[in-house]
């Protein structure tokens, strides 16, 4: 049933497309006779082109290949918006229809173009020129700074080498005086004792550290000494001042 | 009305009424009982949160991490000089070599002033204004033989460019556009059938307001005065006579400069372009005027 079915469904189907553009013939069979009628030369041009429009395409699609804007009315919201409009005129001048005044900005365009631009370039160029000098200055200063910090560094760098190497050769002749004291000491104790004995024994140790103190005794003695020879030489001093003021 | 009547009625009613069916009939109650008992506030479910990992446990990892494994991010060395990349300009390079090969192909017209839309149109320059690319940029590459003389408009150039163009008695000026107008000047075609007024050019940012107005540089925003100082200057400093550009022939063509917010040569903002009735409309409201006049 089905299949005899398709077959009278088939029929039809295979007329129309032995008759490939039987809408359109069809349509030119119905204005033949009234282009008969008329008589009109502009119609018969038209139904001329009409005939031979074989394309099969569309009306939109025929119009956009001859240059012409595809649709008149608005197939789509996008037909009705500004820019689509202003494309139209862009492209297809004022054949397209559409007012060219359209394409100028609107006032609220405008408003908002001049809201966008005071806020992405808010200084001006006088403005912006002055910031970079000013910066550029400070830059300029920063390096100056460091470069006097350094050369007035250089200048001590002498100074401060000398110090330091003065320092070192001080500490180290310190350390070697007081290697050689103690090993003089040793040396001392040894020969108290006439033969070689191990300097972690309890008698060595009784015996440096004994020697150590007659050693700091002595020191003492001697500083003391020292201070008082100073001491004796300024009241000489004094006295000597003293009589020359009475003399005088 | 009679109860014969009534019982018609209400007779009349409920067969117009649905039949029960299987389809709309709903299971005796507690006849589908699961043999489990769920726990907890939905039945013992995932509460909406999936099966298995962070997303059931709902402890998100931090961004980045990779559960142990050394991540991506710190796998790679760190590379300090592409810092900021995506908001830097690029300005691809265009060698003097280059040019004097357009040139001599003939390709460019150095009757006329050149500007990026004309180096574009050559076909020789590749140059895409969405990728932050902001102009050309004239390299040094062939100007020991650069010979000819022109007057062209580009957005960076070096000290060496600038001596080999004056050297041959030519002209040229380091531009800023700004993204859009680069766009225009890309493709004037495309923009021209969308049907608007050529919008102005947009002011430099500030990193790049020292070079655009500095006479050193040839820059559009430089005083002119300062600019034929300096074009003395760098003869001395490499050599070379300057040729006095005010006895020449074509004195006019070599001292044309577009208007700081001009992008097409010979065209305003304001004014909207019909290629296919080739005509300028030209605005006459006072608002728009003063707008695209600032």
């Amino acid at each position: 049933m089905s299949l005899c079915l398709r077959s009278k469904y088939l029929r039809p189907n295979l007329i129309s497309s032995l008759f490939r553009y039987s809408t359109s013939v069809e349509a030119v069979e119905q204005n033949d006779q009234v282009l008969v009628e008329d008589e009109d030369a502009m119609a018969r041009e038209a139904e001329i082109e009409r005939k031979r429009n074989v394309s099969r395409l569309s009306e939109a699609h025929w119009n956009l290949v001859n240059g012409r804007r595809p649709y008149v009315e608005p197939k789509n919201w996008s037909h009705l918006t500004v820019k689509y409009n202003r494309k139209m005129y862009g492209k297809y001048g004022s054949a397209s229809g559409v007012n060219p005044s359209l394409c100028f900005p609107s006032q609220k365009e405008i408003q908002e173009k001049m809201e966008y631009e005071a806020v992405a370039y808010p200084f001006t160029i006088k403005q912006m020129m002055e910031t970079a000098a000013k910066n550029r200055k400070e830059q300029q200063e920063k390096i100056l700074q460091r470069d006097s910090d350094i050369a007035a560094k250089y200048a001590k760098l002498d100074q401060w080498k000398k110090e330091l190497l003065d320092k070192i050769a001080k500490k180290t002749a310190e350390a070697n005086a007081a290697k050689e004291k103690k090993e003089r000491l040793v040396e001392e104790v040894r020969r108290h004792f006439g033969f070689k004995l191990d300097p972690r024994d309890e008698r060595f140790q009784e015996m440096l550290a004994k020697r150590e103190k007659e050693q700091k005794k002595l020191e003492k003695q001697a500083r003391k000494e020292a201070k008082e020879k100073v001491m004796l030489a300024k009241l000489q001093q004094k006295n000597v001042e003293i009589s020359d003021t009475k003399n005088k | 009305m009679g109860s014969r009547q009534i019982t018609e009625k209400s007779l009349s009613m409920l067969r117009s009424l649905p039949r029960i069916s299987l389809g709309n009939i709903r299971n005796n109650p507690k006849s589908k009982q699961s043999s489990k008992r769920g726990r907890g506030q939905h039945g013992g479910d995932k509460h909406g949160a999936g099966n298995k990992g962070s997303g059931q446990r709902q402890n998100y990892m931090r961004l980045g991490y990779e559960t142990g494994n050394n991540p991506f991010y710190l796998r790679v060395p760190q590379e300090h000089y592409y810092r900021g990349h995506h908001l830097r300009r690029e300005y691809p390079p265009l060698s003097l070599h280059q040019l004097q090969t357009i040139i001599d192909t003939d390709r460019l017209d150095i009757t006329k002033p050149i500007d990026i839309a004309s180096i574009i149109k050559s076909g020789l320059y590749k140059f895409f204004p969405d990728q932050k690319q902001f102009g050309v940029q004239l390299t040094d590459e062939g100007a020991d033989f650069f010979a000819a003389k022109i007057n062209i408009e580009v957005q960076w150039a070096s000290e060496q460019v600038i001596a080999a163009i004056e050297k041959n008695g030519g002209v040229i000026t380091t531009a800023y556009y700004d993204p859009h107008s680069l766009m225009l000047l890309k493709n004037p075609k495309k923009f021209f059938e969308s049907g608007q007024a050529i919008p102005r050019r947009m002011i430099p940012p500030p990193d790049a307001i020292e070079y655009y107005t500095s006479a050193e540089t040839r820059g559009y925003l430089a005083d002119p005065e300062e600019i034929s100082k300096e074009r003395l200057k760098l003869a001395q400093k490499y050599g070379y006579s300057l040729p006095n550009i005010e006895n020449e022939p074509n004195y006019n063509m070599l001292n044309e400069r577009k208007d700081p917010r001009q992008i097409f040569y010979g065209l305003e903002p304001g004014w909207v372009i019909n290629l296919k009735e080739k005509c300028i409309l030209k605005p006459k409201d006072q608002e728009l005027l003063q707008f695209y006049s600032t």
